[in-house]
């Protein structure tokens, strides 16, 4: 019997477990390899019940049994592993301790991740495909349950009566889409230009890069929806830029047809100078109202590092008008950065074209970032603010607001 | 949960597993307890075997805890055993793993056994430097420096900074030793300290005392001591280095300046090449100036004045010795407005040589600007720490120079009702020697509160 044992241990743990490690199937199969050492240990149980003592080293024993023979077995294998097996063995290792390592990983990701230039670069790297993972799986299940229960509501629907008619008017998907692509046609020729300023491959990481594009093609598929659509303009586009293989990923097929201008030359050389206006966080000047003879530029960068005055740099150069959202005028600003994403932008702008109403239109700001809207004048709003940091602080407050304006007078230089 | 005093029984492990709520991480939480209450040992190894009975198998992480605990106590024979354990159930380990076993057994006689860990974990990673301090530590202890020195340097070409604690246990265990190969590589780690910039502790510097005076034949004195503002020292009456860089240091460093802090990757981020330019044209047609004001930075030290007065204040209290000033602004200050009046700034362009930059232009870039451009004896003026300039000079050398000029000619008002003005210091203040004295700054405390305050105390070791 114990020999029996040892020889389907031996199978267990040299063969199959290995293979298992490699595919997942785990938990599958310990079960197997538990049940056989419980029915080890029971018998070793049994030989020292009498001294009821407990044997404290025991653990060592189970955990060296089933390896002395594998031992043989190793040395046999052979040692030179390549950089990615490697690479792969270490991420198996941060598994076991309990990192933030995804279960599966492609050879492309693990290329990127031996890559990172260092050991906080690449437990990032690992951490973002691990939640990656996690939210995949997770909308995974979520579709499978709601198929789930689609086929089961169908079942139900089968059973019952089938005559039942609606008496609405049946507007499938297509004619919608037929129906926005009219409008966005009409935008290409009458609608009022907006453009995306694709100059700031750059400034970016490859992240940066994938996330603004993201955020644009957001941002084109609200426009289409819109009442009144801009007519948007991509430009310094660059053929095969990363921007441009990043579109073309997003759309595929539909690239080609979308009805949006692309082009490579700058804005400057499509429209009139004095027409522009450059939107960015960092300009002095604050919008007022939006201007339908105007064309507003949008640069599309997304800034993870706060790289401060880069697109102002850039209407500075071209000589260009430039505004910022009137942010501070209508919201008492709680946290966070005062660029917008690419979207929001768009929600805004879309917003203050409709209705030009700044209160509905910032409704699109995060609200984590504000903590009220305020139709005050500035320095009511001051007085507002004091009095909320006062109850919120207590006293002693103002003291440490002093001592910073004494040790950071840069802030207060401008206002 | 409290971790229990006493090794349990299977049956005792297993109610205690059902009363948790979490049962499948009941095991993690509890060696995590057991780490935190410094549990003994047999508790954790009793709940091994629990879980061995159970699983017929110990998760990964679940032994590196336990292997915590074991570290945290010294148990040698242990640590050998999770080792081997590991060693044949795992093909290589992670690092966390690695880190406790190399502290865990440099600790005891089997420290050489660390340091073939360490040349294991070579092979697939960069080791931490806490693995390196363990080694180092170990190998001194028992007196052999040679080794001790070839890790430090293999540390050092591989970019792992060493903690002071290593560069202390250096001067710990040399103590008394002879040898001349040894005092240059000691002398080597004052360089060390020299060149990044680093001050010992209280305690280090103690260290490095007692070494010097311990070197048979060497009568070595140390002596602790306060530099004064003329930069003579009180003991040896020898003269420190003074702040000034050499024309290299200082052509190299104008040069970095002008080209990575003003241009940077777009001349437009911080001004226009116009705007610089015309800056140029005005410095050169003026130089060389005596001292550069930030007006807007000095404008702002009293919150009760008026912005303009605060200047004011300023200019006449620096333009009494016959110095030529160069107070630098933004636009919106000729702006005829509450905090800036017209008559007051009309004075003042008597007094001093202004510019005004627009706006939106970053006024810093051109007080550095026009200091170095003035040559070694300008100064400027202003509270701000220029941190954000600092952070745009790409390598650390070259961060050391603007620090160490910063320090020689920064001049930094206090918040006093009198202006006072804090003299830029005349002597550098770094580890220094003449090759019979040492001279070597030193903090009181540990933790290095802020990087611009340089201290005052230091240590002085002369060679009777």
């Amino acid at each position: 019997m114990q020999s029996a044992n040892m020889l389907l241990r031996k199978i267990v743990r040299s063969s199959v477990l290995p293979f298992a490690a490699q595919h997942g199937m785990k938990k599958d199969l310990f079960p197997l390899s538990r049940t056989l050492s419980i029915s080890l240990c029971l018998k070793q149980d049994k030989s020292c019940e009498p001294s009821e003592k407990l044997d404290l080293d025991e653990w060592k024993k189970v955990m060296k049994s089933g390896l002395q023979e594998e031992v043989s077995e190793t040395v046999s294998e052979p040692e030179e592993l390549s950089s990615l097996a490697a690479a792969r063995e270490t991420l198996e290792m941060w598994r076991l301790a309990g990192r933030a390592v995804p279960d599966n990983i492609s050879e492309e990701q693990l290329k990127t991740f031996m890559e990172c230039p260092s050991k906080s670069a690449k437990k990032k790297y690992l951490k973002y495909l691990h939640i990656r993972e996690l939210h995949k799986k997770n909308d995974k299940r979520k579709m499978d349950e709601k198929r789930e229960r689609r086929l089961e509501a169908q079942d139900q629907a089968s059973n019952t009566d089938e005559t039942k008619k609606n008496s609405f008017l049946f507007l499938p998907s297509s004619t919608m889409d037929k129906a926005y692509l009219w409008r966005a046609a009409q935008s290409m020729i009458f609608g009022q230009p907006l453009v995306f300023d694709m100059s700031y491959e750059k400034e970016m990481s490859v992240r940066e890069v994938t996330n603004t594009v993201r955020q644009i093609v957001m941002s084109e598929s609200c426009n289409r929806r819109a009442v009144d659509p801009f007519h948007i303009h991509f430009c310094n586009l660059k053929d095969d830029s990363l921007y441009h293989r990043e579109f073309i990923k997003n759309y595929k097929e539909a690239w080609g047809k979308l009805l949006i201008t692309v082009t490579d030359q700058c804005y400057t050389e499509i429209f009139p100078k004095d027409k522009l206006i450059y939107l960015t966080a960092d300009s002095p000047k604050v919008m007022k109202k939006f201007d339908h003879d105007k064309i507003y530029i949008v640069g599309s960068m997304v800034d993870k590092s706060i790289k401060t005055g880069v697109s102002l740099a850039r209407a500075k150069r071209l000589g260009l008008e430039t505004a910022a959202l009137p942010l501070e005028k209508y919201l008492l600003w709680n946290t966070g950065a005062k660029n917008l994403t690419l979207d929001q932008m768009m929600h805004i702008l879309l917003t203050l074209k409709d209705t030009a109403d700044w209160r509905k239109a910032l409704e699109f700001v995060p609200k984590r970032k504000y903590c009220a809207f305020v139709n005050k004048p500035v320095k009511e709003l001051k007085k507002t603010l004091d009095l909320i940091n006062t109850i919120r602080r207590g006293k002693g407050r103002e003291e440490v607001e002093n001592q910073f304006a004494k040790n950071h007078p840069k802030r207060y230089k401008l206002k | 949960v409290q971790p229990p005093e006493k090794p349990l029984q299977a049956e005792e492990w297993n109610k205690l597993r059902e009363d948790f709520q979490l049962p499948e991480i009941f095991e993690e939480v509890m060696l995590n307890n057991m780490i935190r209450c410094n549990s003994p040992i047999d508790v954790a190894k009793s709940l091994l075997t629990h879980l061995a009975k159970r699983n017929g198998d110990i998760a990964y992480n679940v032994l590196v805890k336990y292997l915590t605990l074991c570290v945290q106590q010294g148990q040698v024979s242990e640590i050998h055993d999770v080792y081997d354990i590991m060693k044949v159930r795992f093909k290589i380990l992670e690092s966390g793993a690695y880190n406790l076993l190399i502290k865990g057994l440099s600790n005891s006689d089997e420290w050489r056994m660390a340091l073939t860990l360490l040349e294991e974990v070579k092979k697939i990673m960069i080791p931490s430097r806490t693995c390196y301090e363990s080694c180092i530590k170990a190998a001194s202890r028992h007196q052999e420096m040679k080794l001790a020195f070839e890790l430090y340097h293999e540390m050092l070409a591989k970019d792992v900074v060493p903690t002071l604690d290593v560069l202390q246990s250096f001067f710990n265990f040399s103590r008394g030793m002879k040898g001349a190969e040894l005092q240059k590589q000691l002398f080597g780690i004052l360089l060390y300290l020299r060149e990044n910039q680093i001050y010992p502790h209280k305690t280090f510097m103690r260290s490095i005392k007692l070494w010097f005076e311990s070197i048979p034949g060497g009568n070595w004195r140390g002596n602790l001591t306060n530099i004064k503002d003329s930069g003579q020292c009180p003991v040896c009456k020898h003269q420190l280095e003074d702040s000034n860089l050499t024309e290299e240091e200082y052509s190299n460093l104008s040069e970095r300046i002008i080209r990575d802090v003003i241009h940077g990757t777009d001349t437009f981020r911080k001004t226009s090449p116009k705007e610089f330019e015309a800056f140029q044209t005005f410095v050169e047609n003026r130089l060389p100036f005596d001292i550069v004001i930030d007006g807007l930075n000095v404008s702002h030290m009293k919150s009760r004045k008026m912005q303009c007065e605060n200047l004011f204040d300023a200019v006449n209290c620096l333009a009494k010795e016959n110095a030529r000033l160069l107070v630098l602004g933004r636009k919106h200050m000729l702006m005829n407005s509450s905090n800036w009046k017209r008559e007051i700034m009309k004075e003042m362009q008597n007094k001093a040589d202004f510019f005004f930059a627009e706006n939106i232009s970053e006024d810093d870039a051109f007080l550095l600007y026009a200091t170095l451009r003035s040559g070694k004896h300008c100064r400027f003026v202003t509270r701000d720490f220029l941190r954000d300039h600092k952070a745009c000079l790409p390598d650390s050398l070259t961060r050391h120079l603007f620090r160490k000029w910063q320090r020689g000619h920064q001049i930094a008002f206090s918040f006093s009702s009198v202006f006072s003005q804090q003299p830029a210091l005349r002597y550098d203040c770094v580890v220094q020697t003449t090759g019979d004295t040492w001279h070597i700054p030193y903090k009181d405390v540990f933790e290095e509160k802020y990087s611009y305050e340089v201290p005052r105390k230091w240590l002085c070791i002369q060679q009777k």
